[in-house]
């Protein structure tokens, strides 16, 4: 697949409100705030755009709503913050992808044909695992029939785009489980599907429940047994894997987390929000009051950035790229950087080449098989160390 | 101060009976401390003892105490107790004319107690029993009496104390004041003083810590090392109580310390006689024994460029512990470094402790051995600190090793226990005697390797924690002994070779090869293990190879703290040693040490 032209670019919403959290979760989400809050929130959010004074010049590829979770705010929202943003000065791809997450407990088919009317044309389902003793022990709000429902639900009210994102390596989960989870998953024909292993994210619930022993997780043996299972049975469900957890039928790959891969730019809007342009990136506050207030007093709601100097956007390049499975492109690299990945990273790469975890193939440097599987060893020798002794 | 007044004294004891508590008590009593001053212990001035609640540096203090109207002035060194430091109580003892024997009261008589007491023997000095701890329910004072009168002391002089509680502590000063002698020396002579330690102090220099024998120092004399005869002026005087306070001078018999811009820390040899350099002394004192480094380590800096402040740190360490002998070594597996001499392994804890927190020196320690005499083939006789360096099998004739005379008191229903652990770790029986009539003390010839590592902490648990434990070095005796090479990836690591018994080889070399597949993580590649002895392989196993290694998710609010996350995993890897293409953790080279042996 064609890599994003160098001038695309994306903005990522961030809805910061659950219902309720589960015990795995890190995102930066709130739960018991109702309607009202919402609407103050998209205002919030409005105004934050508002402020923005300049956005690259390239056409906009893609929007993401990102949670917490999006489809809690109802549509008519989410369609006014569409409307507001596509209908400023800025040139919008005649293609735009626009995506919105879901929790499968949050949404029917009204609700969805409301979203679609709004402007979402793709959706990220949060299905996790088809069982409801597992869904119930990661504080999910939905069954398993709840997921197979929202499917359907979402094919009827149009949705030719969606994804479902599914987790392995579970307190206490089997191999016939994670089996289960994917045939049923795969039988619902969606055009995406993100796999993940499970993180302990510290000060977590799980990884509290970790420490006192209350679940247990699979050893990494079985979880890598998991990984490899998942992979080939994608393959085999006419699933292409294009990046380290992702899959997509018929070229569906996600537009918007491309540009993640590519460092293209990337605007951001809402709490803890992080943004990437011009060799720099930023984040907003990460409470949604301290955020709500700024943003509705004409502040502003930068928390803080890092700029990225030329040899470190390089070296994010390389190891961000080799992350899709084609890997990245030395001419694309060459006219970003106006110099070949060789003259910083030739020893490194001969080295990884020789070590079999990359190959070349035409004008793209990629992960093996093997390389993928000790992906982070291949980024490491990307990074600096940090400088302390 | 006149020399009549003076009163110089250490405190001894077998570990945690109870000295540096009594120290403060007589530090609070005297006044030279106020009760808002004070602090448990205080005399532990180092983190290190803090922590761990013992007591590592003998610690001098002087303290004037008033006895019906007669002001004295008392010099008190607190030592440590426990066997590795047997050393530092015995130079401590070289500086006093009596001693302050500790014994608690509940747990009676142990084997530092009947060491320290010979140690102070052995030096003229006037024991004073202080029994200790009466406030404990199970204190048994009059037991303690009969042991002591068992031991060759005579128990009705033993004073009763609860040092935490502050009971007898007056009786101990008037004890300390009547019964011992006031120095002895020569006031008109040439000035000669007894260096019994130092330190180095950043902003004056070398610290000089002295007992004068004879004559007087005051600020401004020339003084003369008598080793090297080194000269210096003295800048500045002083005596801890227990803080440094500076005086103008020192006079016969006292105690304190001298600064005199001394920056060459090899100019100041603990156990040297200062003089004067415009009336020096014909003789310098006798000095202190050598101290005999018992186990030996190599000392690795995990940063190669720090090796030269290694040896600065370890220059400066042993000014402050003339016990540490050390010498440049490379190993191929961890380049430069040095191998260290230690008294016993906590010795070695605290050193490696403080050069990585007082100097910052993140270190790699090799696992301890005791050092061989070798007899070659071809009529050579060699020392070997370093089991890498042990020849091959065919050109020895003979390896003799360490041993020590241990003495082990326990209650008499373990002796059983006891002598089973002995056989174990191939003790020779010498003797038995009864210190009353429910306690024994055992005598056993052992290995100085078999009672190196966890043989105190066996003792311990098959003797539900009654039995103690001491041991002087006794000579080198032959021992059917083989090097045990360890090899990763097919090539021989020489910072994991040990010497071992041959009856024990196989089973260490299997405990091993297993510890370290535990201890190694998963490399690129398979990473094959194996013990060998002579290049015959007598145990082996595998690090599987990685399988997984991967970040899940990477999207855009993610991407900076994943970096950071690769970041810190690199920044962990360089701490490894990479030992032909294999990264190989810190620990690994010390706990190759810590497996079982049974
Ligand atoms: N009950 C009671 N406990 C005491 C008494 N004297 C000391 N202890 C306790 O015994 C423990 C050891 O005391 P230390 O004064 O550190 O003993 P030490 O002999 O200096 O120990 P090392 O320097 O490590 O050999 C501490 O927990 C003290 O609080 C006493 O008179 N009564
Ligand atoms: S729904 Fe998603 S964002 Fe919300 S708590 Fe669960 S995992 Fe976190
Ligand atoms: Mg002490």
């Amino acid at each position: 697949m064609t890599d994003p032209a160098i001038n695309h670019w994306g903005l990522y919403v961030h809805i910061p409100f659950c219902q309720s959290r589960c015990t795995y979760c890190d995102f930066n989400t709130v739960t018991g705030m109702g309607e009202q809050d919402h609407a103050v929130y998209m205002k919030a959010l409005m105004r934050e755009w508002e402020r923005i004074e300049d956005v690259p010049s390239g056409p906009l590829v893609s929007i993401f709503f990102g949670g917490g979770t999006p489809s809690l705010v109802s549509p008519d929202h989410i369609g006014e913050l569409l409307h507001v943003v596509l209908t400023s000065p800025l040139t919008v791809s005649s293609d735009l992808e626009v995506t919105m997450e879901a929790n499968p407990g949050t949404v029917d088919k009204k609700r969805l044909e409301a979203y679609r009317n709004a402007g979402v044309n793709r959706l990220s389902l949060g299905v996790q695992a088809l069982q409801d003793h597992h869904l119930k022990r990661l504080n999910r709000i939905h069954s398993a029939k709840d997921a197979r429902d929202a499917v359907s639900a979402a094919r009827a009210a149009g949705f030719s785009n969606i994804s479902l994102d599914l987790i392995y390596g579970l307190s206490q989960q089997t191999m016939a489980e994670w089996h289960e989870t994917l045939d049923a998953a795969c039988q619902l024909e969606p055009d995406h599907i993100s796999m993940y292993q499970l993180q302990i994210e510290e000060g977590t619930p799980l990884a509290t429940q970790l420490k006192k022993g209350q679940v247990t997780l699979p050893l990494s043996d079985t979880t890598a047994d998991m990984a490899d299972y998942g992979r080939d049975f994608m393959e085999r469900a006419g699933l292409e894997r294009y990046e380290i957890s992702n899959y997509a039928r018929n070229g569906r790959w996600s537009r918007h987390n491309r540009l993640y891969w590519t460092m293209n730019p990337y605007l951001a809007l809402g709490a803890g929000a992080h943004g990437y342009w011009h060799g720099r990136r930023w984040w907003n506050v990460r409470g949604v009051r301290r955020y709500i207030e700024a943003s509705l007093a004409g502040e502003s709601v930068e928390a803080g950035a890092e700029p990225l100097a030329r040899p470190e956007e390089m070296r994010e390049y390389v190891w961000l790229g080799l992350r899709e499975c084609q890997g990245f492109s030395r001419s694309r690299f060459v006219r970003r950087f106006g110099v070949v990945p060789e003259a910083l990273f030739g020893r490194t790469l001969g080295r990884l080449l020789q070590q079999g975890l990359i190959e070349r193939d035409g004008d793209r440097i990629r992960l093996s098989a093997r390389g993928f599987d000790v992906a982070n060893y291949v980024f490491r020798e990307f990074v600096e160390e940090t400088a302390s002794a | 101060m006149k020399q009549s007044d003076i009163r110089n004294f250490s405190i001894i004891a077998h570990i945690d009976h109870g000295k540096s508590t009594l120290a403060d008590r007589l530090i609070e009593t005297t006044g030279a401390l106020t009760k808002r001053e004070m602090a448990p212990q205080v005399l532990d001035s180092m983190d290190l003892e803090r922590e761990r609640g013992i007591t590592i540096k003998a610690q001098a203090v002087r303290l004037d105490y008033q006895s019906q109207g007669h002001l004295y002035e008392l010099n008190l060194i607190d030592t440590p107790g426990h066997v590795d430091f047997t050393y530092e109580v015995s130079r401590a003892l070289q500086a006093c004319e009596g001693a302050l024997l500790v014994i608690d009261a509940a747990q009676g008589v142990e084997a530092q107690t009947l060491a320290n007491l010979y140690l102070a023997l052995e030096h003229d000095l006037t024991v004073i029993p202080v029994i200790n701890k009466i406030d404990l329910p199970n204190a048994d004072p009059d037991r303690v009496r009969e042991e002591l009168i068992e031991i060759g002391l005579d128990g009705t002089e033993a004073i009763l104390v609860s040092a935490k509680q502050g009971i007898g502590i007056a009786e101990a000063l008037d004890a300390i004041v009547e019964r011992i002698a006031p120095p002895r020396g020569d006031s008109q002579g040439p000035l000669r003083a007894l260096i019994f330690d130092s330190r180095f102090d950043s902003y004056k220099g070398v610290l000089v810590y002295i007992r004068v024998v004879d004559g007087a120092l005051k600020v401004g004399d020339r003084v003369r090392f008598m080793a090297n005869g080194a000269e210096f002026d003295v800048t500045e005087i002083g005596v801890f109580r227990p803080h440094p306070v500076a005086v103008s001078e020192l006079q016969t018999g006292e105690v304190g310390f001298f600064a005199a811009a001394i920056k060459t820390v090899q100019d100041t040899r603990v156990g040297d006689t200062v003089t004067l350099a415009a009336n020096p002394a014909k003789e310098s004192l006798p000095g202190y024994r050598p101290a005999q480094p018992m186990v030996f380590s190599g000392l690795y800096p995990v940063d190669t460029n720090e090796y030269g402040r290694l040896r600065e740190a370890l220059e400066k360490l042993q000014l402050n512990d003339a016990a540490l002998t050390f010498e440049p070594e490379t190993s191929a597996a961890l380049g430069f470094g040095f191998r260290a001499g230690f008294l016993g392994l906590l010795h070695l804890d605290v050193i490696q402790e403080r050069l990585e927190r007082e100097y910052n020196i993140s270190l790699i320690t090799t696992a301890p051995n005791v050092v061989y005499q070798v007899q070659l083939v071809n009529g050579e006789q060699i020392r070997v600190d370093n089991p890498a360096l042990m020849p091959v099998a065919g050109d020895i004739v003979e390896i003799q090793e360490p041993v020590v005379t241990a003495s082990i008191i326990t209650p008499s229903d373990y002796i059983g226990a006891v002598m089973e652990l002995a056989q174990e770790r191939r003790g020779v029986y010498k003797d038995l005697s009864y210190i009353d009539s429910q306690r024994a003390m055992l005598t056993y010839q052992l290995p100085l390797a078999e009672i190196m590592y966890d043989f105190f902490d066996q003792l311990k648990s098959r003797t539900r924690g009654y039995a103690s434990f001491d041991y002087q070095w006794s000579g080198y005796v032959p021992a059917d002994l083989v090097r045990l090479d360890i090899l990763i990836n097919g090539e021989v690591v020489d910072a994991f070779s040990i010497i071992v018994h041959r009856d024990k080889a196989y089973h260490r070399g299997r405990a091993l090869v297993e510890k370290l597949r535990d201890l190694i993580p998963r490399q690129l590649f398979e990473v094959p293990l194996q013990a060998s002895i002579g290049g015959r392989v007598i145990a082996r196993e595998t690090v599987r190879a990685m399988r997984k290694d991967v970040l899940a998710k990477c999207y855009g609010g993610d991407i900076s703290r994943k970096r950071k996350l690769l970041e810190k995993q690199k920044e962990g890897k360089k701490r490894m040693k990479s030992v032909g293409s294999v990264d190989i953790p810190q620990e690994a080279f010390m706990a190759i040490l810590r497996v079982e042996d049974k």
